[in-house]
Order: structure tokens, then C-alpha cells, then sequence
């Protein structure tokens, strides 16, 4: 086989690139403000199934416009140390050589797994932070709680599969630039079957080609590929499942990581069941699938891992249907939307907790639970004195005040009732978990 | 005119020498007794939080050193709980126990408190700096538990183990501050906040400071509703939601606690445990929840999801809630 057709027929232009019109836009607009000086974001995160476009737009983009591609295959990489020297390398070089444009490519950003995993998305995420070169990074699944950090500091980038008609006349063509005819039929087939992956129809189609016989029994021996499931699919399974055979096999047989799975089913627990219950019932399960999951993480005992799969897979579908429950729809974890919605105030408190923990000497977790509940009361009576000594801004004062607080009048709970005669016959507060043995 | 700042009234009436400690009365006269010998062993302070420890040490060092025993460099505290590993620890040492100050007395002082925050291991590492600059430097931990700290390290140290603060000295405190700052506590507002605070002088003395942006009259009555205020009404709201049956509404305040507040799960789940009792729901469920918690409370230390035990235990909540109707 000659030159594979996916890289012969690369687009050299973005006009050329199939599809993802608004996704071609947005990259467009990011890399202008990198020209211009003044980036929106240091990094854009580019993500969307396979075959879909997205490498291809940033090669595309850098050949018209004269850049260089600094690729790195985040997933080989296996050590955030090497991703350091490598990324953090050729950001340095630009800056200080200068000759030509660089965009620093990292494909497979989700596919920094494992032990690492955490180490080499936090090292990114300082990367990001610092780089004077445009840093590209591209991922399947947008979903991935592991790029949690990424998403916040890049902008985000959607691809959608590409529409069946756009592949066709993609194949149509190629075909013609290689001088081969096939059947319509058939051609429609192939971008059918390709599920919107451009890639693979074009490898399906450069393999009928290529073996002679633009035959039709050829392209059934291609078969489908073994797709990965989807989130909502492995979801779909798990609530569906009536015994801890199936449930097992249902996280068993999927590809996604054990954290992802116990997060999306753990935040659509509640769209899914609602006897009380159920609820207790179900949570109970899954607590008890993350009980055995931690041991295995914790201890590296990895033998303790085929206790996780059933209670996790088959627990919500055995509890769902035990009590006749018909939950509907599926939902995006909202952990991931609640952490988006709550990133600047986060970032404000942390902030104020770091002022007020240097000044008072204390850890910020202590300063948090000693010192926040305190002076959130005191600045929402107005006591702005305290912000003045701890230098909090006027942001960090508003989250603070901002922190769940119900002023006296609006009958806020008493620690309790003063007692009206004598000692109080409430049991103790014993401070157990404080005092020592 | 520059506006005018608060100091937090736990930093103005910090003491500055150890007479000026309280309730402590024993420990006082053993580092007196140091402080004239100039002997200073390594040492750790132990006690529940809010006596003294931190305080303490500080009084200690004003005391051997003079006033500005920080700045003049003899004097240096660590966090365990915040510094970034036992390296990062072992760094700051380093340089700062390397050179003795000239006109000092031979060795400096190194604070590091919530010493049981650190890993056995990371414990092992520490003592064995220890070692190392024992010649410079002279080291007082601080811990709330003293079975958090590893043998070793309890066996090179004096070990000093504070009381919570005592009513009557409380007491005293308060009234020191009433005066000063102008304020009308009553008797049986000290108790409460005695009986709140159980013993922590830190929360008693927050809890006056915010008592007094309503009133500078504090009765008990105040003292209980702005304790409730201040640490009670997150979690106790939080309970209530979830024994209501908003369970999508508990998942959103159990997730600010956790993340926006910045609480850590261990106070969270203290808390959690004060207020079970008082819930209106079966006793013997009650019975049931408390040992759940006490299950969520060692798994979670064990590595378990935070927020994901505790929503079991806030669905078990429910549904004990509902038996009880």
C-alpha cells in the first residue's frame, strides 16, 4: 500500500477541513488572538470522537499560516517528567529563538492514565499556565473527570461526528483524485458504517481499493469496528441490570475508568430512583463499591478490584428494579457543572483562606473551619475592619459574606434554645472526634 | 485618614509571655524552670485545640529570646498540615537551622505544629532531622492526639499535655476582654460559651468578637444564636434537607461545604455528629445513623470518597426520617 490516504489527503487549508463548521470558527478566532498578542486562553482543548477533524484543523491551520507542529503523543509519554521537558522545552525555545511560529500539539490528553495520571494533568495545567507558545490538546472524551483541571484553564473546543453526506462527498473526491470508480451504493455504505468517523472511512475505502475488488462481499468481511460505549450506554447498562452477573459484565466489559463510572452513576442516582429507600439503598451499594475500590487504590491490592465491578454495575439496576422505579433520562455528572459554577468563588475563598491562614499562623483547612464561620458573620454585620487587618479585597470579602449565611433575623437555627430554668437536660456535646483518647 | 483596621481579637489578646498563659498552670512552671537553666529539650505539646499549644511555644520563645524573637531569627513555625511533604519540611529546616544567630544562646527554636497531620512515614523522616540539627536547633511539636506521634519522637521529646480550658478561667478571660473592649457579658453567658465551645478558648474568644458586632450587651441567648450562626447552620441545614427528602438540594449544600467553604471532612462530619442527637427522628435509628457515621468516618479515612460516603449517609437519613412518619 502506498501513502496511507488519510495522510495523502490531509487538508493543507482549514477551508478543506470536513465538517465541525463553529469548531473551525472558534480555533480560527483563538489562534488570531494568539497573534495578535494577546491570547483569550493559553491553551484550547479540542474535543470530540475519533476521526472527526480535530488534528487535522490544527495541521491544517499551521500550514497555511506557517507554523511549526510540536507534536506530542500525551498518552506515550508515560512520565510527567517528560512531558515537562518536552512541552515545557519547546515553549522556552520559541520564546527566546524566535525564527518560526510554533503550536505545541498534545494528542490523547484523556489518555495520561494511571498512577501518573493525576501528576501529568497537574504538570499541563503549570505548563499552561506559563507558556508563550499556543498549546493544542486533543481529547475524546469531553467528560473525563481526570481533564478537569485542563478545563478550566483552556478553552474548550466541541467536534461532533460528521454527518454521513459530508463523508461521502469527501470519499467521492478522493476517489476521483485517484482515478477509481465505485459504486454509489457502496461508498454510501462505507460513510455508514464509519459512524461519522472520517478516518476510518477513508481507511475502509483505500483497503477496498486497494485489495482490487470494489466488491461488495469484501466490504462486509471489513465488519464493523468494535466501538468503545459510550458513557450514557454504560450507564444505560448499569441501571438496567437485574443481576450481578450482568452488572458485572456490563463495568467489565466497558472502557471507562472505575472513578468515571462510580461519578456518573453516583450523580444520576437521584434522576433515577426516588423511594427513599431505594435511595438509601442504592447509595449504600455504591459507597460500598467505593469502600473496595479505595482499598484497592490505598493498599495496591488489586485482587480486592473484582468485588467493585458488581456492586457498582448491578447495584443501581438491581435496587432500581426491585422497587419498580422508571427513571427516564440520563444526565451529565453535575459534580462537573457544579465545580464550573462554583470555580471563581472557590478560587476567592482560597485566596482569602491563604491571607487569613499566613496572618493568623494557621493551616488553611484550620483557618477554614476556625476562622471563615466567624468572620463571614462578622463582614455580614458590616464589620469591615477585619478585612482591612486579614487585606481581603473586595471580591473576597463578597464570597465570604457570600458563604450560605442567614442573619439572626431571618431565624437562622440557634446553636440551641437557651434553657428557660436550671441546666439544660439535652444530652452532653461530647467533643469525641477532637479530644484525645 | 487611613481606615481603620480590626485585629481579630485572638491575635490582640494573644498572650506575650507565658505568665500571661492560662489554665495551664503546671506546664507554665515546668518551662520556667527550663527558661532559667537555658537547658531546652525538643518537646511536644499535646492537647485538644484551643488551649494553648501555639500560644505557648510563642510565650516561650518571647520569653527566652525577647520580643522580637521571630524577626531576629531564632524562632520558626511550620505548618505539618499545609507545607507540601516532608521534603519541603526538611528543606525549611535545613535552612533554617544551618547557622546559629550571633548573640543568641546557642540554638533556635523550630515550631511544628499539627504535627499529627504528617504520615508515619513522613514522621520517621522528621525525627530523623531531628537528629540531624538537634545541635542548633530545639524542636516543639504541636499535636492534638499524642498516639499520632509515632514512639520515636515521643521518646526524644518532653512530652507536655494541656487540659481544656477550665469554666473558671474562661471566665477570667472573657472578662479581661469584656473590660477592655467595653463590653457587658453576662455570668451566664460565660457558660454558654463554655458549654459551645466546650473548653476552646480560640472559638470562645471568635464567638465573643462576632457576639459583639450585634450587641455590646452578650447574654446567653446571643452566644447560642450566633453559635448556631457561625458553625451550627451549614450542617444543621444540611440534615434538615436531607431528612426533608430534598436530597438534590443537601447533594448542592454538602458539595459548597465541601468545596466552597473549604471545610475539611473530618470537621464536617464532628459536626455532623453533634448535631445527629438532636434530630427528630426514632431513637433507636438514631442509634443506627450514629454507627453509620462512624463507619463513613473511617472509611473516609481510609481513602473512601468524601462526598459520596456522606451522601450515602445523608440517603440513609432520609429514609429513616420518612420510617419515622
Amino acid at each position: 500500500m502506498s501513502l496511507p490516504w488519510t495522510e495523502k489527503y490531509r487538508p493543507r487549508r482549514v477551508a478543506e477541513v470536513v465538517g465541525n463548521e463553529e469548531a473551525k470558527k472558534q480555533f480560527e478566532e483563538w489562534m488570531r488572538s494568539w497573534e495578535k498578542g494577546n491570547p483569550s486562553t493559553k491553551a484550547a482543548l479540542l474535543v470530540g470522537p475519533p476521526g472527526t477533524g480535530k488534528t487535522s484543523l490544527v495541521l491544517a491551520y499551521a500550514s497555511e499560516h506557517g507554523y511549526d507542529v510540536v507534536e506530542v503523543n500525551a498518552s506515550d509519554e508515560r512520565s510527567s517528567e517528560k512531558l515537562k521537558a518536552i512541552v515545557g522545552e519547546s515553549a522556552r525555545q520559541t520564546t527566546l529563538g524566535g525564527t518560526r511560529k510554533r503550536i505545541i500539539l498534545l494528542d490523547e490528553v484523556d489518555g495520561i492514565a494511571g498512577r501518573e495520571a493525576a501528576g501529568g494533568i497537574a504538570t499541563l495545567a503549570s505548563i499552561i499556565k506559563s507558556t508563550r507558545t499556543p498549546i493544542v490538546m486533543v481529547a475524546n472524551d469531553p467528560w473525563s473527570p481526570r481533564l478537569a483541571p485542563l478545563r478550566e484553564s483552556a478553552l474548550m473546543i466541541k467536534f461532533n461526528k460528521l454527518r454521513q453526506r459530508e463523508i461521502v462527498s469527501h470519499l467521492k473526491r478522493i476517489l476521483e483524485s485517484e482515478g477509481v470508480r465505485i459504486d454509489e451504493g457502496i461508498v454510501a455504505e462505507i460513510a455508514r458504517r464509519s459512524e461519522g468517523d472520517m478516518r476510518s472511512a477513508i481507511n475502509d475505502a483505500q483497503i477496498l481499493v486497494s485489495t482490487g475488488g470494489a466488491a461488495e462481499s469484501l466490504l462486509a468481511t471489513l465488519g464493523l469496528r468494535d466501538r468503545q460505549k459510550t458513557s450514557f450506554e454504560v450507564l444505560a447498562e448499569i441501571f438496567g441490570s437485574t443481576s450481578a452477573a450482568s452488572g458485572r459484565a456490563s463495568v467489565q466489559g466497558s472502557d471507562m475508568e472505575i472513578e468515571d463510572i462510580i461519578t456518573w452513576v453516583y450523580d444520576n442516582i437521584l434522576n433515577q430512583i426516588h423511594n427513599p429507600q431505594a435511595i438509601a439503598d442504592v447509595f449504600k451499594l455504591l459507597a460500598d463499591a467505593d469502600l473496595h475500590y479505595s482499598r484497592v487504590k490505598r493498599l495496591q491490592r488489586w485482587e480486592l478490584l473484582r468485588y467493585v465491578a458488581p456492586l457498582l454495575g448491578a447495584g443501581p439496576g438491581v435496587v432500581k428494579h426491585m422497587y419498580g422505579e422508571k427513571g427516564v433520562k440520563f444526565e451529565f455528572p453535575s459534580t462537573i457543572r457544579f465545580m464550573q459554577q462554583t470555580r471563581e468563588q472557590r478560587a476567592l475563598i482560597q485566596s482569602a483562606l491563604t491571607k487569613i491562614a499566613a496572618k493568623t499562623k494557621m493551616s488553611r483547612t484550620k483557618a477554614a473551619s476556625e476562622m471563615l464561620p466567624f468572620l463571614a458573620e462578622m463582614l455580614r454585620k458590616g464589620e469591615k475592619g477585619v478585612a482591612r487587618y486579614f487585606e481581603l479585597s473586595d471580591e473576597e470579602v463578597k464570597a465570604l459574606i457570600g458563604l450560605g449565611g442567614r442573619q439572626l433575623s431571618e431565624g437562622a437555627p440557634a446553636a440551641r434554645a437557651a434553657p428557660t430554668e436550671g441546666r439544660t437536660t439535652r444530652p452532653r456535646q461530647t467533643r469525641g472526634a477532637r479530644r484525645s483518647p | 485618614m487611613a481606615l481603620q483596621e480590626t485585629i481579630p481579637w485572638i491575635e490582640k489578646y494573644r498572650p506575650r509571655s507565658l505568665s500571661e498563659i492560662i489554665n495551664q498552670e503546671a506546664i507554665v512552671n515546668s518551662l520556667k524552670t527550663i527558661l532559667s537553666t537555658h537547658s531546652v529539650p525538643h518537646m511536644l505539646f499535646t492537647g485538644p485545640p484551643g488551649v494553648g499549644k501555639t500560644a505557648t511555644a510563642h510565650a516561650f520563645a518571647s520569653d527566652l529570646y525577647g520580643s522580637r524573637y521571630i524577626e531576629d531569627g531564632h524562632f520558626l513555625e511550620i505548618n505539618a498540615s499545609d507545607e507540601r511533604g516532608i521534603d519541603v519540611i526538611r528543606e525549611k529546616v535545613k535552612g533554617f537551622a544551618r547557622t546559629i544567630p550571633i548573640g543568641g544562646i546557642g540554638f533556635k527554636i523550630l515550631l511544628l505544629d499539627e504535627a499529627d497531620q504528617l504520615t508515619s512515614d513522613a514522621q520517621h523522616a522528621f525525627r530523623r532531622v531531628m537528629e540531624q540539627f538537634s545541635a542548633t536547633c530545639r524542636f516543639i511539636l504541636a499535636a492534638n492526639y499524642a498516639n499520632r506521634i509515632i514512639e520515636p519522637i515521643q521518646s526524644r521529646c518532653a512530652v507536655f499535655r494541656f487540659k481544656p480550658i477550665e469554666l473558671e478561667h474562661m471566665r477570667k478571660a472573657v472578662e479581661r476582654i469584656a473590660s477592655k473592649e467595653g463590653l457587658e457579658v453576662t455570668s451566664r453567658a460565660v457558660e454558654a460559651l463554655y458549654e459551645v465551645t466546650e473548653g476552646d478558648l480560640r472559638r470562645c474568644i471568635n464567638l465573643l468578637q462576632t457576639a459583639s458586632t450585634y450587641s455590646k450587651k452578650i447574654d446567653e441567648n446571643l452566644v447560642f444564636q450566633v453559635a448556631g450562626l457561625a458553625w451550627g447552620g451549614e450542617v444543621r441545614r444540611l440534615l434538615e434537607l436531607a431528612a426533608a427528602g430534598k436530597i438534590e438540594d443537601a447533594r448542592k449544600q454538602l458539595r459548597l461545604i465541601l468545596y466552597v467553604n473549604g471545610a475539611s471532612e473530618r470537621d464536617l462530619i464532628g459536626q455532623i455528629y453533634r448535631d445527629l442527637f438532636y434530630l427528630s427522628i426514632p431513637e433507636k435509628k438514631k442509634l443506627e445513623l450514629i454507627s453509620l457515621l462512624g463507619e463513613v468516618d473511617f472509611r473516609v479515612s481510609q481513602g473512601a470518597n468524601p462526598e459520596l460516603q456522606l451522601m450515602m449517609f445523608l440517603a440513609n437519613l432520609y429514609s429513616a426520617s420518612q420510617a419515622g412518619k
